[in-house]
Parts: structure tokens; sequence; C-alpha cells
């Protein structure tokens, strides 16, 4: 296969991007280093994100693990897809 | 008038699912909050009830550079807190 509508690299802008990545692992990278591992669920414009089966890295070790989390958007660095696990 | 709507559309629509149940809430300046959520706006500006608020403070032992790790807790009735310092909520897990 040739094309890669999966992927996210297909995206034009970051809005599309964002839009593509919804119900895909990701990884969401806090202001103050900390990390979420999940499922994004859903985003709004102000890149408040709601994820599924997260878990919490500080420092790389796991410190937490939510059923269901809401970041609130203005403390997002970045957000990444990753590999299923 | 119409049932409650109980898709997630939008990610704040996790917090109106969490009405009137107990929700956690991280804040920035390693504070948490466990209580009953009664009501938020869009800021995430929220009021809560029957809280316990936990601060995590680290402090370094002056001779031995070790770092010591505090918590400390305590209760309160109703709490509002301004939405600026919620990093994260995470609602009571649905079955």
């Amino acid at each position: 296969m040739s094309e890669q509508t999966a992927d996210a690299g297909a995206a034009k802008t970051p809005a599309d991007f964002l839009k593509s990545i919804k119900g895909k692992q990701v990884v969401v990278k806090l202001n103050s280093g900390v990390d979420y591992r999940g499922v994004l669920a859903c985003l709004d414009g102000y890149m408040n994100i709601a994820m599924e089966e997260t878990e919490e890295y500080v420092n790389g070790q796991l410190k937490n693990k939510y059923g269901d989390a809401f970041i609130r958007g203005n403390n997002v660095l970045y957000i990444s897809t990753v590999k299923d696990k | 008038m119409a049932e409650e709507d109980t898709t997630v559309k939008e990610p704040l629509d996790l917090i109106r699912l969490s009405l009137d149940e107990r929700v956690y809430v991280k804040l920035r300046g390693d504070r948490e909050i466990r209580g009953k959520l009664h009501a938020y706006d869009q800021h995430l500006n929220m009021i809560l009830g029957d809280v316990e608020e936990t601060i995590t403070t680290v402090e370094i032992d002056d001779e031995t550079y070790e770092e010591i790790v505090k918590t400390t807790k305590r209760a309160v009735r109703y709490l509002f807190v301004r939405g600026d310092a919620v990093t994260l909520v995470s609602p009571p897990l649905r079955t």
C-alpha cells in the first residue's frame, strides 16, 4: 500500500493533524514535564483534551492511571502519536 | 426536557457528565483535590463540596541533600477553584 490514509503525516495544517489523531494512542506532554499516555477521545479549540485509559508519567516513571482524564489546554506543550502497544 | 446527553463530543462533556459526582482535580503547584463537583464553567472554575486537598512539598535536607517528600492534607466543606490553576480533571470510574 502506497497510501497511508490513517497516517497523521497526511495532515496539511495543525488542525487537520489534531482531527486525524482522534481515537489514536497519543502522548501529551505538559509544560510541567509530565507525560500522559492514552487514547485521545476528543479535543477542542483551546486544546483541552479528553483522554481514555490514561497513564501519568513523571520523570519517565508511571505515577497514576485514570480511566478518563480531562487536560486543560493551556498546560499542553505537545501532542504526539505513538504506535499502538 | 430532553434526556441527558451522555455522549462525549468535546472535552468539557467529560466534566459535564461528572456533575454531582466525586472528581479528582490536579492543580498547579503540586496540589490535588478530591471532592463532589457541584458546578463548573468553561474556564474550569469549579465549586466542589466535601473537599480533601493534598499538597505535596519536596524539601532538600541541608546536610544530606536528600529529598524529603511531604504531603499535607486538609478538609474543606466548600471550595471555589479558579480555573487557571487546573491541569487535569478525572471523573469517577464509569461502569
